[in-house]
């Protein structure tokens, strides 16, 4: 073991002139990097954070609707911690970093008041993780995948009930990190099967189908995200018929339609590159054993192109995700906007934006980084059976 | 040679009546004419560019013919869709590049077919699936990738998933041109196995040992049209055109 890190530590700083040079330079410039964050990090007050924690996490909400966000935390843990050893099992590396990264949550976050809770949180996590690693090797597995699966699919709606019933607080309340966490989902959640949709469209042969579709993602993709979401503030509600009150729907639910279509334009031409990477001889295949539209499509067209543009769809997601925090201009207060506007606006915590934008950048960053590895995972799970 | 004495032609199963066929204004189609019958094994040669794999092509409409007409079991080839079926599902086709679906399982890529279209439980495709597995002699491959096989072993799934659909024809575009000579072999004695049979095939190769020993007939291809027909010893022995007597040359 030792050996194998000497054996490292040669290998680097050997060779060339030139690598011995950059090596040295690297370690110099990495050590100092570290020793100022370190240092930022001791001679900051994160009272700016710690007592923000609940306008950073879920906005505006009030106090005593603060159960509706931990269970939608409770249920969301469970379903991650279940989920990465199912899928996932991570390496022991991997579980490191990802405990640190729960460390490091829970010291920005914790407070007195909420320790109890916290607490339960990391038990659900702990006992999700355990539970599944138990139960992994006994014919039960395939069952509770399946139920993850559907929890997974129903988690969105899921988190609409606990945010709406029993007289919850006006959407528009909502906010800090859980407001872009449930934009993102609804856009991807929808804007990638319709994505898919449109994808489908703009390849096919039926011109009027194709010309649609085609109209759709440039006009989407034709103009920048503020634009449209400038619009849905301005002009959606003079569209919009009255009835129902449609005219007068609510902004996270503008935000949500804008989203949406954004995401599927993009997607849909992520996947329409996928589509044209399919090789000609499987159509001819597929229509040479008889395959209905519907079956080439789904099994032997959609499969495969989407195999080939995942990382650019997890791009897009990614991408999708940090948007999210634009819809400050629909005078909603994602994480990014509390973030800016504590240190200035609360005379108490005035010129701690650094702090405060330092952690924003730190949640935004996990959530990147967790989809990005996620990606690679996906890739590697499907790198068997490709040609 | 030695069935083929015995061998029963029967009656007429495909019919085309001077198909044409044009990719923008290059005509590779120029009016072909011909029959095939039931439990014939055809062999269709000529140089590249003649037009055979447009030929064969057309009969399963993977082409659509611009003029003439096509008559396949009984059924024309149009637009009709209802027809389009029939003649699909009564046509198996083998390629050159295999065409397997690279990310289904060997199993997969026999039994999604007979699944989909004729409505076959799983457990009864699964079945099928196995006994074709072992007719082209790679039952223990079920479970693999289709990459993970070689290239002979791909191209005998491929005839196997073709078959799983119980065509009544089928339809070879040079299965044995993309693989190593010494895979070439496992793939025209599965060929061969089929011929035998009694399958009714039309084969576009240059295999000339093969193509005497198994087929009944010789169609010989030059610029869109069939230049000379009939049997193996016809072409071997006494060919009628100077085109085919080059092409003979330059080939064996
Ligand atoms: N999709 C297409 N678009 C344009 N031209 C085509 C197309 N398919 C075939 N051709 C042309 O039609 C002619 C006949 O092609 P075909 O593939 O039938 O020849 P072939 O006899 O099978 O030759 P080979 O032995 O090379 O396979 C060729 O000149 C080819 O360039
Ligand atoms: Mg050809």
């Amino acid at each position: 073991m030792l050996d194998k890190k000497l054996k490292w530590i040669f290998n680097t700083f050997s060779g060339s002139v030139f690598n011995t040079v950059i090596s040295t330079f690297c370690i110099v410039l990495l050590f100092f990097v570290i020793n100022n964050l370190l240092g930022f990090i001791s001679n900051s007050e994160w009272a700016v954070v710690t007592e923000n924690r609940r306008l950073l996490l879920i906005g505006r909400m009030p106090q005593e609707e603060e159960w509706r966000a931990w269970s939608i935390l409770w249920i969301s843990s469970f379903l991650i911690f279940s989920s990465l050893k199912s899928f996932i099992s991570p390496s022991k590396k991997e579980l490191t970093f990802i405990f640190l990264i729960v460390m490091i949550l829970c010291l920005i976050f914790t407070t007195e008041s909420s320790i109890f809770k916290v607490i339960i949180t990391l038990m659900i996590s702990s006992f999700s993780y355990l539970l599944t690693k138990y139960i992994s090797d006994t014919p039960i597995i395939h069952k509770f995948n399946k139920f993850l699966i559907f929890l997974w699919i129903f988690l969105v709606p899921l988190v609409f009930c606990l945010l709406l019933i029993a007289d919850g607080p006006k959407p528009t309340l909502w906010g800090g990190f859980l407001l872009n966490i449930i934009l993102a989902s609804v856009a991807i959640g929808i804007g990638f099967p319709l994505g898919l949709l449109f994808a489908l469209g703009r390849a096919s042969s039926l011109p009027a189908i194709k010309i649609v579709c085609t109209v759709y993602i440039e006009t989407i993709r034709g103009a920048p995200l503020v634009a449209w979401l400038l619009l849905a503030w301005f002009v959606l509600p003079k569209f919009l018929p009255e009835f129902w009150g449609l005219n007068d729907i609510s902004v996270v639910v503008r935000a949500m339609i804008i989203l949406s279509a954004f995401t599927s334009a993009y997607t849909a031409e992520v996947i329409r590159g996928g589509l044209q990477s399919i090789p000609k001889g499987q159509i001819e295949a597929a229509d040479s054993l008889n395959l209905n539209v519907f079956t080439k499509t789904s099994i032997i067209i959609l499969p495969q192109a989407i195999r080939v543009v995942i990382p650019a769809l997890i791009s897009t997601f990614i991408g999708v995700f940090k948007d999210t925090s634009l819809v400050f201009i629909l005078a909603l207060t994602d994480l990014l906007q509390v973030g800016r506007i504590i240190p200035e606006q609360d005379p108490e915590f005035f010129g701690k934006a650094l702090e405060a934008l330092s952690v924003v950048a730190f949640m935004f960053w996990i959530v990147s980084i967790a989809l990005s590895n996620l990606s690679s995972r996906v890739e590697k799970s499907m790198g068997i059976g490709t040609r | 040679m030695k069935n083929k004495s015995k061998k029963q032609i029967g009656n007429e199963i495909i019919s085309t009546d001077n198909i044409t066929k044009s990719f923008g204004k290059f005509q590779a189609l120029k009016g072909i004419t011909s029959k095939i019958y039931e439990q014939e094994v055809v062999v269709v040669f000529g140089p590249s560019g003649s037009g055979k794999s447009t030929y064969i092509r057309t009969l399963n409409r993977l082409e659509p013919h611009d003029s003439g007409k096509i008559i396949v079991d009984g059924v024309e080839i149009t637009d009709d869709v209802k027809n389009l079926q029939h003649v699909r599902s009564n046509v198996g086709m083998v390629f050159q590049q295999f065409n397997l679906f690279p990310h289904l399982s060997v199993l997969r890529n026999i039994t999604l077919a007979p699944q989909k279209v004729k409505g076959l439980k799983r457990s009864d495709a699964d079945e099928v699936a196995m006994n074709l597995l072992k007719r082209v002699g790679i039952p223990e491959q079920a479970s693999k990738f289709p990459s993970q096989l070689s290239g002979g072993q791909q191209q005998r799934l491929a005839i196997a998933r073709a078959l799983a659909m119980q065509p009544k024809i089928m339809l070879f575009d040079e299965p044995t041109s993309a693989l190593d000579p010494e895979m070439i072999k496992e793939v025209l004695e599965v060929m061969t196995e089929l011929a035998e049979s009694g399958m009714t095939m039309i084969c576009v190769t240059h295999e000339m040992g093969f193509a005497r020993e198994v087929a009944d007939r010789f169609l010989f291809f030059d610029e869109g049209l069939i230049v000379e027909e009939g049997t193996p010893d016809h072409f071997f022995n006494n060919p009628q055109e100077d085109r085919t007597k080059l092409f003979l040359s330059q080939i064996l």
